[in-house]
């Protein structure tokens, strides 16, 4: 039996079909964080991990249209999108087969998919944010 | 804090340097800056020696110590230094901060890069971080800055790129430079597009190339040379990686520069020529606004008032910027220093800013969570 696809990286989305981000917070200090940090870079407590928004705003976007890294489509967009209810602005893939119409302050939400590989070559499951 | 004097520089050609391996790259400037000072290599007290991407590419580790020992420079203390673009810049800060401390009284900082190599790909802010993973290559992160640069302050294509046309028509005058060719705004806008809005003329290109400065305590350097050059201010930043954060204006830029200001007890009204770290077209325009040459938003007005070209009110890059010379990552921030150095002696020739007195570096490096890594303002002055 072939062994289960790997997330792009370990922990940091759950549930593949209806997809959550895993973001850090802390309960001392109330701020959310993603990636999670190691400890809360405020007050140096621990950290939980939480699900974050799935559902995004375009802040910024460029579309990379060299030679990709990652096994990545060419072209491929990347943005910061804003997670509203997180009060988070993170640097994500945007969906690389919509490419036009792309602008700041789109809609988007989250999609989790087998898409390009893993920083040791290995097919893998990546999150892209998608135009609603 | 001693005052600190710059006593010598040398710097090879930016571009392709096939014929010559990493360390044999680095020795010349060496030997150059040396007997600029009137510098027996005895006479260094301390070696700092910047490269960020040998490593890498050629295994290299601790090559300081290799490459000062070519040039006669052995026993003292020798630190490298990697700090992304801002290496050369940091590794100048380091010997700058050990003079003015009065731990040595002589320094040598080697700024060395060897990067045109094929397959080098682009450069990333490391290939295990999640944001590399989603795709974020550096390109793309300036391309975002400039998107929300021209929808929050009307910037247009044509102002882009009248940065590299403007540093183009500088560099044909720096034989030193790997392109000197000028440029039409048309040939920036036609190239082809790397990360929408920024095309191929719009990003500075990979370059072999090695800068070397020499340091004195102010006390002694007139033993070494009759044209020191003062070090008026010598910043260091990092970024502060708030979430949420701005892409412009550029809080980290903006906070360097004001604490070069306010160390050398200058302005930007005192400043005669400058260089800054043009790695992308939208970079030049960002660094005016930090370096308040220019009120926030203003940057592509500024350019193309023809106030930041060469005989205009505040030359930007006259050697060519990274955008023309290339920009071999460990030895950019060092080279930048190079010219400002002969600005301030009058020794530029054709791309002389008359009666240069104050010069300022800006450089930045690496990218993390939507800002930098690293950020340098240092200000130079004739005594």
């Amino acid at each position: 039996m072939d062994e289960p696809v790997r997330d792009v990286f370990p922990g940091i989305f759950e549930d593949s079909k209806n997809p959550r981000l895993i973001g850090g917070h802390c309960p001392g200090c109330k701020r959310k964080f993603f990636p999670k940090p190691i400890v809360c870079p405020y007050c140096l407590g621990p950290v939980g991990a939480t699900p974050l928004s799935r559902e995004g705003v375009i802040y910024s976007f460029s579309i990379v249209r060299i030679k990709p890294p990652f096994g990545l489509p060419q072209p491929y967009p990347v943005g910061l999108v804003d997670l509203v209810e997180d009060g988070l602005r993170i640097i994500t893939l945007l969906d690389p087969l919509k490419t036009e119409g792309l602008a700041i302050g789109k809609n988007v939400h989250l999609m989790v998919e087998p898409l390009g590989v893993d920083a040791g070559g290995q097919t893998c499951l990546r999150y892209y944010f998608t135009p609603v | 804090m001693r005052k600190v004097d710059i006593v010598g520089v040398g710097m090879t050609s930016f571009g392709k340097h096939q014929d010559k391996s990493f360390i044999e790259l680095a020795v010349p400037p060496i030997v150059d800056a040396l007997k600029e000072a009137n510098m027996k290599p005895s006479q260094v007290e301390a070696g700092f020696c910047s490269y960020a991407l040998a490593g890498r590419l050629f295994g290299a580790v601790t090559a300081g110590q290799t490459i000062l020992w070519h040039a006669g420079i052995n026993k003292v203390p020798v630190v490298n230094v990697e700090n992304a673009c801002t290496s050369g810049s940091t590794a100048f800060h380091l010997a700058w901060m050990g003079i003015a401390l009065g731990q040595f009284d002589t320094a040598i900082v080697v700024g060395v890069e060897k990067m045109v190599v094929p397959n080098l790909g682009l450069i990333s802010s490391g290939d295990t971080e999640i944001d590399t993973l989603e795709g974020l290559v550096t390109p793309a992160s300036f391309a975002m800055r400039a998107l929300c640069h021209m929808a929050e302050y009307g910037t247009t294509a044509e102002q882009l790129a009248l940065v590299a046309v403007k540093n183009r028509r500088h560099a044909s005058l720096n034989q030193l430079s790997q392109f000197r060719d000028p440029i039409t705004v048309e040939d920036v806008l036609r190239s082809p597009m790397i990360c929408d809005p920024l095309t191929r003329l719009s990003c500075c290109p990979n370059a072999d190339g090695a800068a070397v400065v020499v340091l004195s305590a102010a006390g002694r350097s007139r033993r070494f040379t009759a044209k020191p050059v003062r070090v008026a201010a010598s910043v260091l930043v990092t970024g502060s990686y708030e979430n949420p954060i701005d892409l412009v204006p550029w809080e980290t830029d903006y906070r360097a520069c004001k604490k070069a200001y306010e160390i050398a007890g200058l302005g930007p009204n005192d400043l005669d020529v400058v260089e800054c770290h043009d790695a992308f077209t939208i970079s030049e325009i960002l660094h005016y606004e930090a370096m308040l040459l220019c009120p926030t938003g203003e940057g592509g007005r500024l350019v193309e008032t023809g106030a930041t070209s060469l005989g205009g009110t505040i030359p930007v890059n006259p050697s060519g910027g990274l955008l023309s010379k290339g920009h071999p990552v460990g030895a950019t921030g060092v080279a930048q220093l190079v010219e400002g150095v002969r600005q301030l002696r009058g020794e530029a020739g054709a791309r002389q800013t008359e009666g240069a007195r104050v010069f300022m570096a800006q450089c930045m490096g690496g990218d993390k969570d939507g800002d930098a890594r690293s950020c340098t303002a240092n200000i130079l002055m004739n005594n």
